[in-house]
């Protein structure tokens, strides 16, 4: 079995968790491989290692700040009764967008180039006009060509000589 | 008391994951305000200390994500942590207490989700069924994450005794 494999079974042959004929590849690869026989003793050293790790006492400051928390929590209730909602996770983007258009306004009104800004809205709109303008204006002359065209269309079919009509 | 019973596990499972005495501080309180926001969501039918480990673990990955703490480093071993066994053979005793410093500090180098399988299974002991519910993960995928951080803390432990060896 190649070593890649053992990796993945040093765990559990560690903590016995292997069958029979599983437990006896890994002893026999641990036998002959000096690499993975020396992976395993490392493994189970680090095991040891963590296991001692005791546990550390919480702090009497750190205590302090978690027995406050539900009374901080109950007087922002009381001060903001309504608007928890304003806090949800979901309304976070919506609040950017508001946010980023409130300081697009307030450059608008505040800024130095508000009459420059005037301006070019005004040209803008003038352009948008004027556009919309031509467009109606091809728009008719559209309509009226295609009156002509039908007037020819209709002209054309009536001089149309189907073979083996009467001439009349 | 909520704070009575769950403090101290919360702050150890947030000092060992952060590494930094500071930031679990920060962090166990982060927790117990999202806990507190979060009491009245609590299913009566689940394990409430899992349940309550469950938003530690969210939160502790979420924010290692945001912050990377990896990029940081961790406190000394013996910043926080006093060796307090005392072993017949002092020699081997050192070997011990170096190895214990050596892989505190490898625990940094561990991905968050394989970090946090390894503190609860190798040094809070839960049984493997329990870290997949708080983890919300299969069985398998939490031993295969065990496995594979074991590996990667004795490759470390490896590396540090040959350079030892070769001072």
């Amino acid at each position: 079995m190649k070593c890649k494999t053992i990796e993945e079974l040093l765990s559990p042959y560690l903590e016995d968790e292997l069958n029979t004929e599983e437990k006896g590849t890994v002893a026999k690869h641990l036998k002959t491989c000096e690499n993975c026989s020396l992976l395993f003793s490392l493994m189970k050293e680090t095991q040891e290692s963590l296991s001692d790790i005791p546990e550390l006492e919480v702090s009497e400051n750190l205590l302090d700040r978690l027995y406050s928390i539900p009374r901080k929590k109950k007087r922002f209730k009381l001060r903001f009764p309504n608007f928890d909602f304003l806090v949800r996770p979901s309304l976070q983007p919506i609040l950017t967008v508001a946010t980023i258009m409130l300081i697009m306004i307030s450059f608008y009104f505040y800024g130095p180039n508000k009459s420059s800004i005037d301006k070019s809205i005004s040209r803008k709109i003038g352009y948008g006009y004027s556009k919309i303008e031509r467009l109606y204006a091809k728009a008719e002359s559209f309509t009226a060509s295609l009156g002509e065209y039908k007037d020819n269309i209709l002209v054309s079919l009536k001089n149309i000589k189907l073979p083996g009509g009467n001439e009349d | 008391m909520l704070v009575d019973t769950y403090s101290k596990r919360i702050f150890n499972m947030a000092y060992q994951f952060a590494g930094s005495y500071q930031e679990a501080e920060d962090l166990t309180q982060d927790i117990f305000l999202k806990l507190y926001n979060s009491l009245s969501k609590f299913d009566f039918k689940r394990n409430f200390s899992a349940w309550l480990l469950t938003i530690a673990r969210n939160y502790l990955i979420d924010q290692y994500r945001r912050t990377k703490w990896e990029k940081q480093t961790r406190d000394n071993f013996n910043d926080h942590y006093l060796t307090s066994e005392a072993f017949e053979n002092p020699e081997e005793g050192a070997v011990k207490e170096e190895n214990k410093r050596t892989v505190w500090q490898g625990i940094n180098n561990l991905t968050s989700e394989i970090r946090m399988a390894i503190i609860l299974r190798d040094i809070q002991g839960k049984q493997y069924e329990e870290i997949a519910e708080i983890m919300s993960l299969p069985l398998g995928t939490v031993k295969s994450r065990i496995n594979r951080g074991r590996l990667q803390l004795a490759k470390i432990l490896k590396e540090k005794k040959e350079r030892r060896n070769e001072m």
